[in-house]
């Protein structure tokens, strides 16, 4: 792939500029292999094999009834970790804690932030609860065995373990947390870290979507909430996920992990690193509501404030990456919002639709998505949307498009009432 | 079970903890302390090995071993 060079001169001393971006995700690892399998839709979807992610064998009555419990999804088929990471941490580092170090290498290495003063970096981790499988693989493995638990389950069962991992391997000192915004995780880390560089708290923040490890358990509680599909699919994982189609039934699960490096303007500047784009306006809102059902108003919100402090009239964005999960009332209601603020002239697809629904990682992933459809100039395929639930819309639909991004916008939603948007501006 | 065999025991699970110590050569008066396992490291390479031999006693009663050779005696010592 060739990468468009960028102008340097239309910038703000106070734009927050994203220098380095890491991916990892069942369609590739690296930014290249991603974008490649990206802009082709390239799904990777099956029944999930991972150790912990199907329920334990079924009952004979099940299996006389044919019922099945088999989750889709899209996993990581190989998580190559770069050899400078210390192995002994590996040991006892959690699957999305060996995900985040992977990726986090690649985005500090593009941004080349060695060359910072680590007391200027901070890092920010958009997830909790992340580590469940590896939770209930512990708990099987030792429940009868409990005086056997090895020590360091004290320091990994927590989520701030990966805190302790990134800090330690890349030397961190700024500051280092993890938020939890559910399926906004990732974009709710993103806008802090946003907050925390125009603040001045720090010259550059690393805002980690972490990959969300689940579990069965988590995968049932998802079907019987009435999230996660596919009872329509079962026998084609390859067309359950389908987020904004007519026949969707819910979303279908996908690993990953996304790492966006922010940075000030004026350190943004400096040889060797070229800056991906402006993240031009934010807005975060919640609905005042504890469950999973989304919110017009509360979509509509997000989108006109970020629109507002990215000081760009609808008329001027040009593609549109949406929350588009795959869920009923979801996607109705995302577009619904999206027609509201005006914003339907711009192109749509679903990066969702390609890797699957990477909850607490679904917002860097897709922000990190933008960027790479930005440099390429392409726009990457919906894949599945055979029969879109609502015409009026710019849909990128079965084949990758050329077209240049100049004022992207990027829409999260978590359960709990939550909802966030970025704007992106080419530079 | 052997003195021996608990020493070799205690090395293989040294090495999963700390795995540049793969080509040392352990001997009896090795200090884990000394090889660089820090206090999470010795707790885990005892706990691996107590669980290799399905050997179920308070870690209290091999705090005192100060090399490798101590441990795998008071370890062969409650089989």
């Amino acid at each position: 792939m060739n990468w468009p060079l960028l102008s340097m001169q239309n910038y703000n001393q106070h734009d927050a500029i994203v220098t380095g971006i890491g991916i990892t995700s069942s369609i590739g690892q690296g930014k290249i292999d991603f974008s490649n399998a990206l802009l082709q839709g390239q799904g990777r979807f099956g029944v999930m094999q991972r150790v912990g992610r199907q329920a334990p064998a079924l009952d004979q009555t099940q299996v006389e009834s044919n019922y099945s419990t088999a989750f889709l999804g899209a996993e990581i088929p190989k998580l190559v970790i770069p050899e400078s990471i210390p192995h002994s941490l590996l040991r006892t580092a959690s699957f999305s804690s060996q995900a985040a170090l992977a990726t986090l290498h690649e985005a500090w290495n593009e941004a080349q932030l060695d060359c910072f003063d680590r007391e200027r970096i901070g890092l920010i981790i958009g997830g909790s609860n992340f580590q469940q499988r590896e939770l209930v693989n512990t708990h099987q493995n030792y429940q009868h065995n409990i005086n056997f638990l090895r020590p360091t389950y004290a320091m990994s069962f927590m989520d701030s373990d990966l805190c302790g991992l990134c800090t330690e391997v890349f030397g961190i000192k700024g500051f280092a947390y993890t938020l939890g915004g559910a399926s906004a995780s990732g974009q709710v880390a993103i806008i802090q870290a946003i907050e925390a560089v125009k603040s001045g708290k720090v010259d550059v923040c690393i805002a980690v979507g972490a990959l969300m490890d689940l579990s069965y358990w988590e995968c049932q509680g998802f079907r019987t909430i009435g999230a996660m599909g596919s009872d329509r699919f079962a026998n084609e994982p390859e067309l359950a996920c389908r987020p904004f189609d007519a026949n969707r039934d819910g979303f279908i699960y996908g690993e990953s992990c996304g790492v966006v490096i922010v940075e000030n303007s004026n350190s943004a500047k400096r040889t060797g690193v070229t800056p991906y784009a402006r993240l031009s306006g934010w807005g975060m809102s919640m609905d005042c509501n504890r469950n999973p059902n989304p919110s017009f108003d509360g979509e509509v919100n997000v989108i006109q404030k970020a629109l507002s402090v990215a000081k760009v009239k609808p008329s001027e964005i040009d593609y549109i990456n949406p929350h588009g999960t795959g869920s009923g009332l979801g996607d109705i209601t995302e577009l619904k919002a999206i027609q509201h603020c005006a914003l339907n002239h711009a192109y749509i697809n679903a990066t969702k639709s390609i890797i699957g629904h990477g909850l607490s990682a679904a917002g860097a992933v897709e922000m990190i998505a933008i960027l790479l459809q930005m440099r390429a100039q392409k726009l990457h395929p919906t894949r599945n949307l055979d029969d879109p639930m609502e015409s009026g819309y710019n849909w990128v639909r079965q084949n990758s498009i050329a077209h240049q991004i100049k004022n992207a916008i990027n829409m999260s939603m978590g359960f709990g009432g939550m909802n966030t948007a970025i704007c992106v501006q080419q530079l | 079970m052997k003195h021996e065999e608990i020493f070799d025991i205690i090395v293989r699970h040294t090495c999963e903890v700390i795995p540049a110590l793969q080509d040392h050569h352990f001997q009896e008066d090795d200090s884990l302390r000394d090889l660089g396992a820090n206090s999470i490291d010795r707790s885990e390479i005892v706990m691996m090995t107590l669980e290799s031999l399905s050997l179920n006693i308070p870690l209290i009663l091999i705090a005192r071993a100060q090399n490798i050779g101590e441990l795998a005696t008071i370890i062969h010592a409650k089989l």
